[in-house]
């Protein structure tokens, strides 16, 4: 993301700057004093001062010295740049959307320099419309339109490199049906010209038609060889990506994964793989033979009639503007009645997943006339847009068949007059509509490019991201002892807006910490940096004194038991679930575990026992029933450090005390961070850490806590009393 | 004796959830000199407070919360209508709703070009003239009656179409593809 326009030199002329200034930041800001959109305003941060520039002068300076503090608020639909200036709190600028992300890094960089550092803030985040052409970028670092290093081309043959011998096999067979496609009226031109119009004998006849019928078997035999062999190659092709793909998915950091949705990054494995299969099966495996045809096909009509062969190419603008404009007309009538099909799907829905409350509130009536007012609104597009199709379909196919019209009434005249012989003309007319036929097929072409342009640049956005390489050397195995020292330890998502800060806490071995706090400040980021998914930003956290980035994570993570609020089984048996920390466990240990975990007499219950399929499409466990399958796959490893996330939140109570007593025997002697909001939870806990404000605001016993009459001890007498 | 206190906090605070109180023309707002404004009610001043519509979309004007400027954002009062005050507060809260909500109105299609899969929009708002895309794969379109609508483009800025009947028949027929 640009944190720093270009400016044209007219405008940088006006901003005053003293012997040691720079220009650190410069930003649009897109609304004016009055509500209204501005162009060419900026905001300017040097080294010293910030400015505020309107379009025509600087109207504001603050300089940063006298100011406190700068906060980039989001607003509806767009922002406001506030800054604390001599402590007067002070709009600075008003934008939209289009720069919320950017203000929250402006906002960042002021910071640093009030405080009297002199970094430059950089964003890592891509821009979503391409600062030199306007267009959308979809989802990836250089707009594949503009971008020097990408284009169609480049990134196409790199992808094909590794299947030089695959595409070389679908180039020979692709000639190869050119060849036998155009040959076909050649033979025709004989057959009617030597045999019908010669008078030819049936001998020659017989040996045209064979000839013929070979050419029609060649054709259908090298394009089933054609569409297999690109067939074969286009799933192979998108096979890698996808492994490629998901190999790298899991070798990225974790922010990398949460700073997309999921739903893109599930996109880019099932889509654009899938939109390359599909472009390699459909239109690469014609591509070049058409391309081909297409050029013979115009040679062999030049050479046979030079004046028809003109006559007939004026027509091709005509024809291909008629295709695009009718295909337009379709997109649009068939796009509304797809979008009322899916109002009246969703209304559907809506109403059959809430019948329970159109019920109780006795709105039956209601909601039936709604839905058939929509539901007529569907037929009557549908019935509109059926007869359009049949009216004016016909009258499209017959002017795109112009061109031959206009070839057999001038071809026509010069048979007459001697001037062509009839099987020359038969050629021809094949000839064109070869011509037409193609020049179909080949609108489609600069869609289906972009399209493939656009799912390869999103492909090797993911390939090319760099991951930093740990030095295998001095990573450490370790066996933990459970002691855990937090060391001024800091952390952010994002890098402008930390979560924790400042933390410092050292936990013995085989304690039991619980840890307290409002939603949203910062407990489960406390756990995911134990658990290794994110490291500090500043600081260290160590486990048993080495830090934790020196610790192998593979070794770290087969000490480590997770139980979370939301138990995630995999789609398989119970089984292979709790055997997922341990794959080589033994039924023994297996089911010594389940009894540990008060699972085993639940699963004795379920029709196939262990082996019960369980997952989105199997047998459904309560929550209580999944959280035991997760406290039995974590008594499984025997882990040394614990870390409970709301385990029995969402519970009833016999399962609470069930769960309660599982996780007691689980968490034995071994170190513990238990995230809880009932309290009552926590009554075996050593120490109980309360976190407020980014930081830990209060840490000690339940009875020292008590006593010191804080946030915990507000807590406890609402719950408890 | 301590302890009923502290449940007293938090029962005190969800008691004071339900007590509705109404900010009349006589509290006073005043704009600050950073273009903020604070609000003296009740014989308590108040510095910066948020102002929050209620009703966004079906009544702009009327039910405006205004709030403190903290984490928690309590409720100092509600407006009930803002034509019940004088003209300068009346523009003073406008001002702040300005800040708070940037929603341009969308008075003129231009041209819509689409082109693989975005949308391109140029339009006249009333709050000039501009240019946005939308995807066309996402649900950028909310409809909120039969008639108006609410694009959302990939920034997540948001236009409003008050009336699609008011547009020219051509204009329609432009936004027909993304309804």
């Amino acid at each position: 993301m640009i944190l720093k326009y270009d400016i044209s030199p007219k405008i940088s002329e006006k901003i005053p700057l003293s012997e040691d200034e720079r220009i650190y930041y410069a930003i649009p800001y897109d609304i004016d004093k009055n509500g209204n959109w501005i162009r060419g305003a900026y905001l300017f941060v040097t080294t010293k001062k910030i400015h505020i520039f309107d379009g025509e002068t600087i109207t504001e300076t603050m300089e940063i010295n006298r100011c406190s503090k700068a906060k980039a608020e989001a607003k509806v639909g767009g922002g406001i740049l506030v800054v604390t200036c001599d402590g007067e709190e002070k709009v600075a600028v008003h934008y939209s959307a289009k720069h919320l992300s950017r203000y929250a890094y402006i906002a960042r960089g002021i910071n640093i320099l009030i405080s009297g550092r002199f970094e430059e803030v950089e964003s890592s985040e891509y821009e979503k419309m391409c600062p030199k052409c306007g267009r959308a970028v979809p989802g990836t670092k250089n707009c594949p339109k503009c971008s020097k290093e990408g284009g169609f081309l480049k990134e196409f043959l790199g992808m094909a490199k590794p299947y030089k011998k695959d595409f070389f096999g679908v180039f020979i067979l692709m000639v190869l049906a050119a060849i036998t496609t155009l040959l076909n009226p050649e033979i025709q031109k004989h057959l009617i010209n030597d045999v019908l119009k010669g008078g030819g004998g049936m001998k020659q006849a017989l040996v045209l038609l064979s000839i013929m019928f070979s050419l029609s078997v060649g054709i259908v035999i090298v394009n089933f060889f054609k569409s297999n062999a690109s067939t074969k190659l286009g799933a192979k092709i998108s096979a890698d990506l996808r492994m490629a793909l998901f190999k790298k998915y899991q070798a990225l950091p974790l922010s990398f994964i949460n700073d997309r949705r999921p739903g893109e990054l599930l996109n880019r494995i099932t889509q654009d793989t899938t939109f390359i299969r599909e472009f390699m099966e459909d239109v690469f495996c014609n591509l070049f033979a058409v391309l081909f045809i297409f050029i013979w096909d115009i040679i062999f009509m030049m050479v046979l009639n030079l004046k028809l062969a003109l006559l007939t190419f004026v027509t091709v603008p005509l024809v291909v503007f008629l295709i695009i404009g009718f295909r337009k007309v379709v997109y649009r009538i068939f796009h509304l009645q797809f979008r009322k099909n899916d109002d009246v799907s969703s209304d559907l829905q809506d109403v059959i997943s809430g019948m329970r409350v159109v019920k109780t509130y006795g709105r039956e009536e209601e909601e039936a006339n709604r839905f058939k007012a929509l539901s007529a609104e569907f037929a009557r597009t549908q019935r509109k847009n059926e007869s359009f199709w049949g009216i004016f379909y016909p009258m499209i196919s017959f002017l795109m068949g112009m061109g031959v019209v206009v070839v057999v009434y001038f071809g026509g005249r010069d048979v007459f007059g001697d001037k062509m012989s009839a099987g020359e003309l038969y050629q021809f007319i094949t000839y064109t509509a070869l011509l037409f036929q193609y020049i179909n097929w080949m609108s489609w072409l600069p869609r289906e490019l972009t399209v493939l342009t656009s799912s390869l640049e999103r492909i090797n956005d993911i390939l090319s991201q760099e991951i930093e390489e740990k030095d295998e050397d001095s990573m450490v195995d370790l066996t933990i002892e459970g002691e855990i020292t937090f060391d001024h330890a800091t952390f952010g998502y994002k890098s402008y807006q930390p979560v924790l800060e400042d933390i410092n806490v050292v936990i013995k071995p085989g304690e039991m910490i619980g840890i307290v706090g409002a939603s949203g400040t910062g407990k489960s980021t406390l756990i995911n940096l134990l658990m290794g998914l994110y490291e500090v930003d500043d600081g260290h956290l160590l486990i048993d004194k080495t830090d934790i980035k020196n610790i192998d994570s593979k070794s770290y993570h087969s000490q480590l038991g997770v139980v979370l609020q939301e138990t995630f089984l995999f789609s398989g048996t119970i089984l292979d679930n709790i055997r997922f920390s341990r794959p080589d466990a033994t039924y023994e240990e297996i089911v010594k575990a389940a009894k540990m975990a008060n699972a085993h007499d639940f699963i004795c219950q379920t029709p196939d026992g262990y082996n019960t399929y369980v997952g989105e499409k199997g047998y459904t466990l309560s929550g209580g029933e999944r959280q035991r399958v997760a406290i039995a796959r974590a008594i499984l490893t025997n882990p040394r450090l614990l870390i409970l996330d709301e385990a029995t939140a969402s519970l009833d109570t016999e399962s609470e005390f069930m769960i309660q007593k599982a996780l007691e025997r689980l968490t034995e002697g071994k170190t513990t961070f238990a995230i809880a909001h009932r309290l009552s939870t926590l009554r075996k806990a050593d120490r109980i850490m309360v976190i407020d404000g980014h930081s830990i605001a209060e840490i000690g016993t339940h009875e020292e806590l008590l006593n010191s009459k804080g946030i915990y001890y507000n807590l406890y007498k609402a719950q408890i009393g | 004796m301590a302890d009923n206190n502290s449940i007293n906090t938090f029962e005190k605070e969800a008691e004071e959830m339900t007590v509705m109180r109404v900010i009349t023309s006589k509290d006073k707002f005043e704009r600050t000199a950073g273009g903020f404004v604070n609000l003296t009610f009740e014989g308590v001043k108040y510095e910066r407070v948020k102002i929050v519509r209620l009703f966004p979309f079906t009544d702009e004007n009327k039910y405006i919360s205004v709030r403190e400027n903290t984490d928690k954002a309590r409720e100092i009062g509600i407006i009930e209508d803002m034509d019940s005050f004088d003209d300068e507060t009346r523009e003073i809260i406008s001002e702040q709703l300005r800040l708070n909500y940037f929603t341009p109105v969308i008075k003129k299609i231009m041209s819509i070009k689409d082109e693989y899969g975005y949308a391109y929009f140029h339009v006249m708002t009333d709050k000039g003239e501009c240019n946005f895309a939308i995807n066309m794969a996402s649900n950028a379109v909310t409809k909120l009656s039969d008639s108006r609508l609410i694009i959302m483009d990939l920034d997540e800025n948001r236009f409003e179409i008050r009336d699609v009947n008011a547009l020219t028949q051509k204009e329609r027929r432009k936004l027909d593809l993304f309804l």
